[in-house]
């Protein structure tokens, strides 16, 4: 059915009557070869040096994991997204709860945190055909905040004042070095995996209907795009990804509570991943959410309880100084890869 | 059932009114700059923290250190107009964050500084003691807000309507590019707007101290139900803002005496919000007008 | 001759304004029909029912047999129906060759097409507008012709059976509206298109138009060769007012 053909400079695919050219290019590989690399001895040296190091680069892998799919969300909605923890606590909630109940391990509540935040996903997403502008980041601000309140009302389930324990834990060795070690693996691997689905996305066919769609909708629908499937689309797929991350966040610590997860100071530190990183780039989520994760390791370290006054600071004076984010410090950002207009009535 | 009706009505009354002192600011810069000034949320903190920390630190008495604190405030918002919305009017999204921020920011300072065990109390009241209305008991404190909240509603309408500037910022209100042409000075303007909304959230601020709860993460209370009224009314409509908070206080009496679960109070509000925008999409006041 | 879209009793009305009133016509295959009339006469609100972007109040649109009448602006695109601005709307953020590579990704359904192969095809739309060497150049950053150019490039990309144009020369001097005027032409023989022309300027309509329709306060006022609808009492009217003839 799939029909998969390797020339010399190009993977072919075929499907029904659907092509996709997967161009090779060995002679651009080095830099991403250096760094994934980079990524994947940094556990085992830390493991030997400051065991520390893996928990803040988890936190680091998991910012990033929960950016990049905002990325996609972001520029193929055409539409900034200020609530993307709702479906962290959605995915978070399904995969605690269950395990809670029926003592299910992380594989087992893996389907249902995905299939309950592509439901509701599903279910907001006429949100991104009908809202626009300052409507849409208000309804959106403002989902995460109701269903932390709901976590509060509806106490006996959601334990909201106090949070979910005794989750199956994600992996479980005996040692809890060995453990870490393990769990940063796993989260380097979803967070690769992320970004090379995503990367790829955003370079393809499908990446040039959003800029397309982005720019001018009405005459992206003229040119024949059904703009409010690929919306929708960009708006469930990337949801599902981040439903994810509420599984893993769940099944890493153990426990799961909302006032975690869903007020706007988690909402916020997401979002200055994406924006401080490299304004929606891909590889900008990964620099942001590792700058961010080391930053606040540091200044807990070395600040004490000041600490949550001065970081906020030192990002906003960020937000300042890089017009282009961190990555645009190393390459100016290309076409397609922006953040899309807010289109206030003005 | 005749005193659950006085305690909806005299509730609605009170809470409407200090709704619309705590939302008219927002709404305001909302019709006026059009963007979503989410930095909103730190006036509140600032206001009680403010006052307390001339009162505390320096040994002031009352009234000047809410001269002082509201000079901070003027300066405060004059920075952020300067630094952050005059740059950033165009990129939207760096806008929103930079004063989500902000609101961060200050909420944690005051955190920081006078965390809630530190017992931070204003004795900002007019009148002490309660009054009594039929069967209804509220602290007069409550009662003289709410004429205070309607007098300056009023005063500001009356701004908006027969004053030259108040037709300025309207004419700006609706579109910017031909009241440049016309001769409006639009950033001066701005910076009005961002000073005359400071007006009303100090007072209401002020006001409920005494009787409310103040604590460093009160703002987003506010900001939250600031939000609701705002886009219940039609991103701001003056007009669209009274009824709203009207709307909004009737909701929140209602969830408090009738259904008596005060934990309902802000889902009942947004759920009603969700359902106006469905029939109407762009709120109560179907103009983008100010007024 | 087969006729490629079918227009029937289309009426379309805003609050009380009616701007377009039982208005009939075909497009045959092949052909070039001028659709003309004086400001305001509902030329634009013709266009944007035709490709969807409004839909008509009553009567019929069919294109080669398929009743579009209620279909979407992307479903028309798909079914070869195409147009250009009046303005030109460009994608500000993409490239040249890109705004074209997605227009021939998207316009008609085709059978086994990738990304790359979506670019060679569409050099060849830039090439035939002439804006080859311009082609990795942001489209915020070409001058009003070449916008316009683009446009037609894109709306060729989409492989259409019929193009709407909407006032091409509008904007432009008289040099390159003859370039403009040309490119149609031959566009319209190379592709095998048929075009449906709207203009303001008459005498553009008068050497590449086949057949003219002519319209006012959104009624047809004649349908004809150019040379009959020149001499058209009601067109004369419409265009120079009722008195014409005292001062003639």
């Amino acid at each position: 059915m799939v029909d998969i053909e390797f020339k010399r400079d190009r993977i072919v695919i075929r499907y029904k009557e659907k092509k996709w050219d997967w161009m090779l290019e060995p002679r651009y590989w080095r830099n991403s070869i250096i760094w994934t690399s980079m990524l994947l001895i940094f556990p085992v040296f830390a493991f030997f040096v400051s065991p520390g190091l893996i928990n803040t680069m988890i936190t680091a892998n998991i910012y990033a994991a929960i950016a990049i799919p905002l990325a996609l969300m972001t520029i193929g909605t055409g539409r900034m997204n200020f609530g993307p923890n709702f479906f962290i606590g959605i995915g978070g909630y399904t995969a605690a709860l269950l395990s809670i109940a029926y003592g299910w391990g992380p594989l087992a509540t893996l389907p249902f945190a995905i299939i309950l935040t592509i439901l509701a996903a599903l279910i907001f997403s006429p949100l991104v055909v009908v809202a626009r502008g300052l409507y849409y980041v208000l309804l959106t601000l403002l989902l995460p905040l109701v269903f932390l309140e709901v976590t509060f009302i509806y106490s006996n389930i959601f334990k909201g004042d106090v949070g979910l324990f005794g989750i199956k834990l994600l992996v479980d060795m005996g040692n809890a070095k060995l453990n870490f070690l393990t769990v940063a693996y796993i989260s380097t691997g979803i967070m690769l995996l992320y970004l090379l689905v995503v990367n790829k996305i955003l370079k393809s066919r499908y990446g040039l209907i959003m800029a397309t769609i982005n720019d001018d909708e009405e005459v992206a629908h003229g040119i024949g795009i059904n703009i409010n499937k690929v919306k929708i689309l960009a708006f469930v797929f990337p949801a599902g990804m981040i439903g994810v991350m509420g599984w893993f966040l769940a099944h890493y610590f153990g426990t799961f509570a909302g006032i975690t997860y869903l007020p706007l100071t988690f909402m916020l530190k997401i979002l200055l991943v994406l924006i401080i990183g490299g304004r929606a780039q891909v590889f900008g989520c990964v620099i942001g959410g590792y700058f961010v994760a080391f930053l606040e390791m540091i200044l807990i370290r070395t600040m004490g309880p000041i600490q949550p006054v001065v970081f906020p600071i030192i990002l906003l004076i960020l937000l300042f100084v890089l017009p282009e984010g961190l990555f645009g410090i190393y390459r100016k950002r290309r076409y397609r890869e922006y953040l899309p207009t807010l289109h206030v009535r003005r | 059932m005749w005193s659950y009706i006085q305690l909806i009505l005299i509730y609605t009354f009170i809470l409407g009114s200090i709704y619309l002192l705590v939302s008219l600011g927002f709404s305001i810069i909302c019709g006026v700059l059009r963007i979503f000034h989410l930095g909103y949320a730190y006036i509140f903190p600032l206001t009680i923290y403010g006052t307390w920390m001339f009162m505390q630190e320096l040994g002031w008495g009352l009234i000047p250190a809410i001269l002082g604190m509201v000079v901070i405030q003027f300066i405060i918002s004059y920075l952020i107009y300067k630094g952050m919305i005059k740059r950033y009017l165009e990129k939207e999204e760096i806008l929103l964050t930079a004063l989500l921020l902000v609101s961060l920011i200050v909420e944690q300072a005051a955190n920081y500084r006078y965390p809630i065990q530190a017992g931070v109390y204003l004795k900002t009241s007019l009148i002490e003691g309660t009054t009594q209305i039929g069967v209804v008991v509220i602290p007069t404190q409550l009662v003289i807000g709410a004429f205070i909240a309607l007098i300056l509603t009023a005063l500001f309408v009356l701004f908006f309507i027969k004053t030259k500037t108040g037709l300025a910022v309207r004419a700006l209100s609706q579109d910017i590019y031909s009241s440049k042409i016309i001769g409006i000075n639009v950033e001066t303007l701005y910076i009005f707007t961002m000073m005359i909304v400071l007006v009303p959230v100090i007072i209401s601020m002020l006001v409920v101290a005494p009787v409310w709860a103040v604590e460093p993460g009160m703002g987003w209370l506010y900001m939250t139900i600031a939000i609701l009224v705002s886009v219940l009314g039609g991103l701001g409509n003056i007009k669209g803002t009274i009824i709203a908070s009207f709307l909004i206080g009737l909701t929140h009496a209602i969830m408090c005496f009738v259904v008596g679960e005060p934990r309902f109070m802000n889902l009942s509000a947004l759920v009603l919000v969700m359902i106006i925008l469905i029939i109407r999409p762009q709120g109560i006041a179907r103009s983008e007008a100010l007024w | 001759m087969t006729e490629l879209l079918k227009v029937r009793n289309i009426t379309k009305s805003f609050g009380g304004l009616t701007a377009l009133n039982n208005v009939s016509f075909d497009v045959h295959k092949g052909e070039t029909v001028g659709f003309i009339g004086p400001n305001g006469a509902g030329k634009t609100t013709m266009v944007n029912v035709l490709s969807g972007y409004m839909y008509a109040d009553s009567g019929e649109i069919v294109m080669d047999g398929v009743v579009i009448t209620k279909m979407k602006p992307y479903q028309r695109a798909n079914l070869g129906l195409s147009r250009t601005y009046q303005i030109p709307r460009p994608f500000p953020e993409l490239t040249a060759l890109n705004s074209v590579v997605t227009s021939a990704m998207c316009g008609k359904k085709r059978k086994n097409q990738s990304l790359e192969d979506a670019g060679y095809e569409a050099t060849h739309y830039l090439e035939f507008v002439g804006l080859f060497s311009r082609r990795n150049i942001l489209a915020s950053d070409l001058t009003f012709y070449e916008l316009r150019m683009l446009e037609l490039a894109r709306a060729l990309a989409t492989t259409p059976k019929l193009l709407f144009i909407d006032e091409v020369m509008a904007g432009l001097n008289p040099g390159e509206a003859n370039k403009a005027v040309h490119l149609i032409t031959r566009a319209k023989e190379e592709f095998g298109i048929s075009i449906f022309w709207i203009e303001h300027v008459m005498a553009v309509l008068m050497d590449a138009a086949d057949r003219i329709v002519a319209i006012d306060h959104g009624e047809k006022l004649a349908e004809g060769t150019p040379e009959e609808v020149t001499s058209n009492e009601k067109v004369i009217e419409a265009y120079l007012g009722s008195g014409w003839r005292t001062y003639a």
